[in-house]
């Protein structure tokens, strides 16, 4: 597949009023746990507005829009930022496009190709034209890809695109319904989950940029039984400027190797994650036989430091699914001075707002997206309005709560400013600063502080119960003390039996409402008999579509394989294309014609009173609907070979005669046929010249419709009866037969020499002795009445010219089954023209010769 | 457990003379639900099931055409782009099993060159009407005895194919349901 071919899938998995106007192949997302391989980035431009799309290509190249889904959608607005690295070991295979739009942050891979350079020139052209409007796109267009709307779209995306096998694309986006059964399985989760104790280890240690010099087992290790997980949060892990700068310290692996050495001996654990931004870090590790039941394991860190970005302060977090129960530990480490309590507020709250863990095919969740949210670290707040002394006197009492009342926490906790709905156990240690380092006297430094329970942990979260809450003062390198808690939380844990009933029931839900959804209406009657249909009367019949689904439904009548139109000529659909409100009907007519074009068809056979007509219904089934009716066969519409060799009236004629008779009409020859005119043009023709020669507008008045019927059906009978109807519709009956004839008479083949010849009398004379001789016989029969009616003229106001015009293009009719040339309106007027002026030769010119010459 | 999701879209189509049944299997298939009354299809018409395979949830799109003969040259029109194709008589009407020859050409002339295609003998409920022998195939709409069963085999054939292995050659593949050992349908489904 070539880049255009792949374009044009990509295409098709928008609307098209939102144009791809570049994309990338062979992608990667670098998530800080994992790399997501077989991206596709693109770039998607709706007016204005432009975003950037990650998609998952399930197969390379995509051979159909279905084969992509929706990642992650990146508006560029005048919050995005782009930024391009090279690999340094490798400059030109690999680039790294680091995007962030509206608070997420994406890192991606791309392989060097000459494609990057359109997509990045594409990327900073739609930047630079968002960065000068005035007012902030609002990407409304994007709403119904972020999920938010998800019922809106379900229902759009059940309805399925336009079907027919023959070309369908037919799927509702995957992430949709794999979204939609999450959720139905999440309402029913206490049909196939029970539920476990699992005891939770979490702890917090301000190290004050030290080393693990002293065994950690009397923080770690003081429980009755190993807990099955711990959360172990560190704060100042390394303060130098290098970290801080680089974000890289030896100390990482110095302090997880001393947690790991000092957990619980009696327990094999093993490592869920582990996440640090600058001194900041958070261990969760697991005991190894629960580890097969973790599943979607991100982190994410926000730094609310220096300019409210930089990792100094902020939180680190790990989320992940534990049987069925969703668990997001966070450590922060908030702003520092004992009046910044406001700052620590907002810290925590640009800490909620701010993380974000980001899965394929999922909205982000935030921490509190969560079952189970446990909260901890140095959260920095202090004791106010007590004097330093004084606090020491009261805790050096063990009498903490008249000084628990002044920590900020409490107080702020209490009034909702922060911690909002979690809960904090009673403290019953002694505050956890500020300690000389090695030692478990009050910080003697000369700023005399009070002591204060910064480390601290809040837990937020149904069937959670906290059996300590207690500070380690024996570990005392630092200048804070660690603090640890245990809970016994429950776990939901799924029954795989009854788990694989209830998902097959909500597979069958979905599938019975998406089978519903299907497009459904009643149609009447699906055959119609029209009964005997004659020439050029009209004939309507109504049928009834009533839309019985729940869904309006737009119906569509289609063509079938290999034809051009939905229907045969001589029948018309109104409306053939309709969309119907759920319960409402819509009435259609079918109209069938036989006019001058389809009637020599039907006396032929190579047409039938039969059709097929395709209803279909957008993304729904198609519904055959029958037209019959028997066509009762007229002398309009026959060819003038067969009229001469017809001596009974045509009603006479058994179908498959005329039929014969019509194949042969080339055979003829004039000592066998009966006539040397057909004789209805004979009586019609005799009817004027007896009865009308001198009527007023003879030729130019029109007839009654009701009255050509009846000549019709004089004709066709044979009646003995006088010609019913006035001279006009007697001359208009006339007019219409020479125009059905099956060919006209002067045959197509010989129109151009025609043309050439008009204004040549006797080149013109030339073709017509030329003629087929029934042919020459009509054409000099008429030219002769026609000369005959001229000589009235006074009376019947005829002139040579009108008539030539007149019969021209009815002699030299266009062939109705030549697709004709665009013609330009001067280019017919000329040929007009020629043919009145071929037809005007005879009308005025004495060419008994011709047929004397017999 | 949430399972890796391989959302794959198979197209399969109901073909056979008229009255076979073919609606009704589609109706047995997609909502478990039997109806006795003959309605004639009149045109073609669709239901979705999901069913996983191998790990795999598939989902299949079933369409159903109208059986009767005046619909022939239109429904042949929909045979490009279906994966699989059920070819269904009754085995108490002869002569919808001879029209199987006339389906298959039908196939060959309008279908996708590797469509997968089955014969599925309905109306084993009707065992004393039998006249088509039982060697040569069958299914059972009625009491949903193999119609599961058959559907499952023919998406797997399909599967083996989009997973890229080769399938048996290129003869045409007719899978024969050959159940000797099983009691005869017939007592087992009229209760």
């Amino acid at each position: 597949m070539n880049h255009e071919e792949i374009l044009s899938v990509v295409q098709e998995k928008f609307l098209s009023s939102e144009l791809v106007t570049a994309f990338l192949c062979d992608a990667k997302v670098l998530r800080p746990d994992c790399v997501k391989k077989d991206r596709l980035l693109a770039i998607v431009e709706y007016g204005d507005e432009k975003a950037v799309f990650c998609l998952f290509t399930s197969c390379y190249p995509p051979k159909s829009f279905t084969d992509l889904s929706i990642e992650i959608v990146l508006p560029i607005d005048n919050s995005f930022k782009c930024e391009i690295d090279n690999k340094p070991s490798d400059p030109e295979a690999i680039l790294y496009l680091n995007l962030q739009s509206r608070n997420s942050k994406f890192k991606f891979e791309i392989q060097m190709t000459p494609r990057v350079d359109n997509f990045v020139d594409d990327l900073f052209r739609g930047i630079e034209a968002v960065n000068k409007l005035t007012t902030q796109p609002e990407f409304v267009w994007l709403k119904k890809y972020d999920g938010q709307r998800e019922d809106d779209f379900i229902a759009q995306s059940m309805v399925l695109p336009r079907s027919g096998m023959a070309h369908t694309q037919v799927s509702a986006p995957v992430a949709i319904r794999e979204s939609l059964i999450k959720r139905k399985m999440s309402d029913k989760e206490f049909d196939y989950t029970f539920t476990k104790r699992f005891t939770i280890f979490c702890g917090t240690w301000n190290v004050n940029d030290k080393s693990p010099v002293i065994p950690l087992k009397g923080w770690l290790c003081v429980d009755k039984e190993p807990p099955d997980i711990y959360a172990i949060g560190f704060q100042e892990l390394d303060l130098s400027k290098e970290t801080f700068l680089f974000d890289q310290t030896f100390r990482e692996d110095e302090w997880y190797n001393a947690v790991r050495t000092h957990v619980d001996p009696r327990s094999k654990y093993v490592k869920v994650e582990i996440v640090r931004l600058v001194g900041m870090m958070l261990i969760v590790l697991i005991k190894e036989k629960h580890m097969s039941h973790v599943r979607n394991v991100v982190c994410d860190t926000v730094g609310t430091g220096i300019m409210g970005k930089m990792g100094n302060k902020g939180g680190v977090s790990i989320r992940f699914d534990l049987h069925n129960t969703s668990i997001c530990f966070v450590n922060s480490h908030l702003a520092a001075h004992v009046e910044e309590y406001e700052r620590r507020n907002q810290d925590f709250r640009d800490i909620c707002s701010r993380t974000r863990f980001v899965q394929p095919n999922q909205l982000p969740k935030a921490i509190k997206d969560h079952d189970q949210v446990y909260w901890l670290g140095d959260l920095n707040y202090r004791i106010t309005e007590l004097d330093p002394s004084s606090v020491k006197r009261m805790v050096n009492e063990n009498n903490f709560g008249p000084v628990l009342e002044w920590d900020q926490l409490k107080q702020q906790h209490k009034i909702s400013n922060v911690f909002a709905g979690y809960t904090e156990g009673p403290i019953t240690f002694k505050p956890t600063y500020k300690y000389d380092p090695g030692t478990d006297n009050w910080d003697s430094s000369e700023k005399n502080r009070a002591p204060a329970w910064c480390d601290r942990i809040f837990w937020r979260g149904d069937n959670i119960t906290q059996l300590a809450y207690r500070s380690h003062p024996a570990l005392n390198i630092s200048d804070h003390k660690p603090v640890s808690a245990l809970f016994t939380s429950s776990i939901r844990i799924i029954d795989e039996e009854k788990y694989r009933k209830v998902y097959e029931e909500v597979i069958k839900q979905l599938d019975k409402m998406e089978n519903e959804l299907i497009p459904q209406v009643k149609v009447d009657i699906t055959e119609i008999d029209f009964g005997t249909v004659r020439y050029l009367e009209l004939q309507v019949r109504t049928i009834t579509i009533k839309n019985t689904g729940k869904l309006p439904v737009e119906f569509e009548f289609i063509k079938k394989l290999d034809e051009s139109s939905f229907c045969k000529d001589w029948l018309i659909v109104e409306p053939y294309k309709k969309c119907i409100c759920a319960d409402e009907s819509c009435e259609i007519q079918l109209k069938v014609l036989i006019n001058k074009t389809s009637a020599c068809k039907m006396n032929a056979g190579t047409d039938k009173l039969y059709d097929i007509l395709v209803l279909h219904l957008y993304g729904g089934k198609d519904i055959f609907i029958t037209v019959n009716g028997t066509y009762q066969r007229s002398c309009f519409g026959c060819s003038i070979e067969v009229l001469v060799n017809l001596n009974i009236p045509i009603r006479e004629v058994p179908v498959g005669k005329l039929v014969e008779l019509e194949s042969k009409r080339d055979q003829y020859i004039s000592n066998q046929s009966t006539y040397s005119i057909p004789k209805e043009i004979w009586f019609l023709v005799d009817h004027i010249y007896l009865h009308g020669l001198k009527e007023p507008n003879l030729f130019e008045q029109p007839g009654l419709h009701s009255e050509v019927l009846q000549i019709r059906d004089w004709l066709d009978s044979g009646s003995i009866d006088p010609i019913p109807g006035s001279i006009h519709s007697v001359a208009e009956a006339l007019l219409l037969l020479l125009e059905s004839t099956a060919d006209p008479i002067i045959p197509y083949n010989l129109h151009p020499v025609c043309l050439r010849a008009s204004a040549n009398y006797l080149q013109c004379k030339q073709i017509v002795m030329e003629l087929p001789e029934f042919r020459k016989n009509v054409f000099l029969y008429l030219c002769e009445f026609l000369q005959e009616a001229l000589q009235h003229n006074a009376e019947n106001g005829l002139d040579a010219k009108t008539l030539s015009t007149l019969f021209g293009a009815i002699f030299l009719r266009d062939n109705p089954n030549v697709v004709q040339e665009p013609q330009s309106r001067i280019n017919k007027q000329i040929i007009d023209k020629k043919k009145a002026q071929f037809v005007h030769h005879f009308l005025i010119n004495d060419h008994s010769d011709l047929i004397f010459t017999k | 457990m949430a399972k890796k999701t391989y959302d794959l879209l198979f197209k399969l189509l109901l073909i056979g003379d008229s009255g076979v049944g073919k609606t009704c299997i589609l109706f047995r298939f997609s909502d478990n639900h039997f109806t006795t009354t003959f309605i004639s299809t009149i045109g073609i018409d669709f239901k979705i099931k999901t069913v996983e395979l191998r790990g795999k949830k598939i989902k299949l799109q079933i369409w159903d055409t109208a059986g009767q003969e005046r619909f022939h040259t239109i429904t042949t029109s929909y045979y490009r782009g279906a994966m699989g194709i059920m070819l269904v008589y009754d085995i108490t009407n002869e002569k919808t099993f001879d029209d199987i020859v006339k389906w298959l050409r039908n196939i060959d002339e309008h279908a996708n060159e590797d469509v997968e295609k089955m014969i599925l003998g309905n109306k084993c409920d009707m065992e004393e009407k039998r006249v088509v022998s039982k060697e040569r195939g069958e299914a059972l709409a009625k009491s949903n005895i193999n119609i599961e069963r058959a559907f499952s085999e023919l998406a797997e054939a399909i599967l083996d194919k989009t997973a890229g292995r080769e399938a048996d050659a290129d003869a045409a593949r007719i899978a024969v349901e050959r159940r000797p050992s099983r009691a005869p349908p017939a007592r087992a489904c009229c209760s």
